[in-house]
């Protein structure tokens, strides 16, 4: 038995344990409330206390949740595509130092996804680029919007050629309480985040659908992260969308539920009709194991939750907790 | 086999007239009318499309176009008087083909209440529709709670359907996805916010029905429920999970399987018939759609397709 996940965070040592009155990249760390935060401007970012444990430690967590490899990906706090350009491409040329360093330190533990300057594409190119070629990570986690650009925008269409190019995987994560469901559109109550991440991935989905994203870049592999929120559920009425609006038809190739099996998910549904939702309508082969480490929204023992499920056959469990992801990104 | 849809719109005769002569109608238009052929349709011409369709009776709701919650509380209550009057005038023509849903001013509580009181009590209306939320009001907000309480004495039921742009169209407006995941966003939110706002707690006889299958509600509740179990939600002392079967849903999914899980997740009692007639987003041959569908029992689709609504609305089954 293996189990490979593919959605958990880490921040760079060099950002957690910033020294007081120094600045990273501009940021100071600061506490309030006895939680540590990175401030910079308007920006103040809450550093998971998981982000200061080092490699060792961190495994030691892995081995107690059954998790072998973590394909590890930043934190959202480092995407900062409302920072100038240069600011973002030196932040993610340092957690991708960083994440490589760990890939190479425990190669058999962890592997690893870059972070990318999106406001600048031609930087975010270059960095894949580096990242992919010269450290060996597997691909990149962006946001679902760039400072409100969805990525079927033109502007991104060398970003999906180079990707596609390089083989990298593209994870789909909102950036924090940025989705679409804003916390002042409710009364709180986490909904800007429980119903807020999945309706900002089924918009990435939608997008990269009726954008014809997918049909220029027939071998792009992209992961929706979140079980890819409300897609799979909601392709009924994408579909009838595409069928009554000429709009929708524009750029899109086909059908939007033709697409469902051509991207990939992770796990992290809360659910496990809804897995089972996804597994018969996605297929058994698109859906990584996906446990959002280190928080609370997470699934605590992703491992054993996926064993537990019993609507699933032993074979799907294999494919979810490591055959998929091993098959992919070649881990 | 009877069928009764709970979500079919009216556009008040009143309004097209208007709007044909160049006049003002309750503080709207003058201007051009750009409505659907079918929204024209006299109460005659739409029973012969109901015939057509296998539909015997629809809850006629005037169009979410009307909802005017922006507009001067007078002036709209008395637009919403007019409207609910010529669908209550459908009722009365044709009263084995049409039940009613009201427009109610939400803008101004007291006035709604009293709409609502009309149209159920003197009317003999089955309840109204309503948006998701007023002027960026969710419906957890302490000002709506006399309205749920009024509502569930009068045995009045709400069918929840969006108004304006969702939550989607600020990111984008693109492949009319403000509507095709926007309203379905939008559902799931109203959901949490009565479950989370603690009005099923208060309203335990409260009859809310959410349009478009509920939206993304069931499928998105093991997520809600997460933020239960890690003590985001100490107001509520169930998890949103445990209120699913407390809603009424309509069968809007443009997708089987989706239906099925609804079923599965709220329970075949709580799922009624509902088409969205006469937009090009409802669907096409409902009854026979119903019908065709293999994961359902033929018990399961009557259910569906009429059962329930009679429950609902407290009609006789003879």
């Amino acid at each position: 038995m293996r189990s490979i996940d593919i959605h958990a965070h880490i921040a760079p040592l060099a950002a957690s344990h910033l020294p007081e009155g120094q600045t990273w990249h501009g940021f100071t760390r600061q506490e309030m409330n006895g939680r540590q935060f990175l401030v910079q401007g308007d920006k103040r970012q809450w550093l998971h206390p998981a982000y200061s444990l080092n490699a060792d430690e961190r495994i030691a967590y892995m081995d107690s949740v059954d998790v072998d490899v973590q394909v590890l990906t930043t934190w959202v706090g480092m995407y900062n595509y409302d920072l100038p350009g240069d600011v973002g491409a030196g932040i993610a040329r340092e957690c991708n130092d960083y994440v490589a360093e760990l890939t190479r330190s425990h190669p058999e533990r962890f592997s690893g996804m870059a972070t990318l300057p999106m406001q600048d594409v031609n930087a975010a190119v270059a960095e894949l680029e580096r990242a992919v070629n010269e450290l060996g990570l597997k691909g990149a986690q962006i946001a679902d919007h760039v400072n409100n650009k969805t990525l079927d925008h033109e502007d991104f269409l060398p970003f999906w050629s180079a990707a596609e190019e390089l083989g990298a995987l593209i994870f789909f994560h909102q950036e924090g309480d940025d989705t679409i469901v804003k916390p002042r559109d409710t009364k709180g109550w986490a909904i800007d985040n429980s119903i807020g991440n999945l309706s900002d991935r089924v918009v990435t989905f939608a997008t990269l659908v009726f954008g014809g994203v997918l049909d220029r870049f027939p071998d792009l592999k992209v992961c929706l992260a979140h079980g890819g929120g409300f897609t799979c559920f909601g392709a009924g009425r994408l579909d009838r969308g595409w069928q009554v609006r000429s709009e929708a038809r524009e750029l899109g190739a086909n059908i939007p539920s033709t697409y469902l099996d051509k991207v990939y998910y992770d796990c992290l549904t809360h659910s496990e009709p809804v897995l089972r939702y996804m597994i018969d309508t996605a297929g058994i082969d698109r859906i990584f194991l996906g446990s959002d480490y280190p928080y609370d929204m997470g699934i605590d023992e992703p491992t054993a939750w996926v064993n537990s499920l019993e609507s699933l056959t032993q074979d799907e469990k294999d494919a979810i907790l490591w055959k998929n992801l091993e098959r992919v990104l070649g881990v | 086999m009877r069928s009764i849809d709970i979500h079919a719109h009216v556009t008040p005769q009143s309004y097209i007239k208007a709007m044909k002569e160049g006049q003002v109608w309750h503080g709207v238009g003058p201007g051009p009318l750009d409505i659907e052929p079918q929204l024209e349709w006299t109460p005659e011409q739409r029973i012969k499309d109901m015939d057509s369709l296998g539909v015997d009776v629809q809850v006629a709701s005037t169009g979410a176009q009307f909802y005017y919650y922006g507009g001067d509380a007078q002036v709209i209550a008395a637009m919403h008087r007019e409207c609910n009057d010529e669908v209550y005038q459908m009722t009365i023509d044709h009263p084995d083909r049409f039940k009613g849903l009201a427009q109610i001013p939400m803008q101004n509580v007291d006035l709604a209440i009293a709409e609502l009181d009309r149209c159920v009590n003197q009317l003999g209306m089955a309840g109204a529709m309503i948006d998701d939320k007023v002027n960026g009001k969710t419906f957890d907000e302490p000002e709506f709670l006399p309205l749920w309480k009024a509502a569930e004495q009068m045995g009045a039921v709400f069918l929840i359907h969006q108004g304006g742009g969702t939550l989607v169209a600020p990111r984008t407006r693109s492949y009319h996805l403000p509507n095709t995941i926007g309203n379905l966003v939008d559902r799931a939110v109203t959901f949490a916010s009565f479950v989370m706002g603690g009005v099923m707690d208060a309203c335990p006889d409260l009859k809310i029905c959410l349009a478009h299958g509920g939206g993304y509600a069931c499928y998105g509740v093991g997520r809600m429920d997460r933020s239960w179990d890690v003590g985001r939600l100490p107001q509520i002392p169930q998890p949103p999970s445990a209120y699913l079967s407390r809603f009424y849903y309509d069968c809007l999914t443009h997708s089987e399987s989706a239906l099925r899980m609804l079923i599965d997740m709220a329970g075949i009692d709580k799922v009624v018939f509902g088409t969205d007639w006469p937009f090009d987003m409802q669907i096409d041959w409902p009854v026979a759609w119903v019908l065709s569908l293999e994961s359902l029992t033929q018990d399961e689709k009557e259910a569906i397709l009429w059962k329930n609504m009679e429950k609902l609305l407290g009609m006789s089954s003879d």
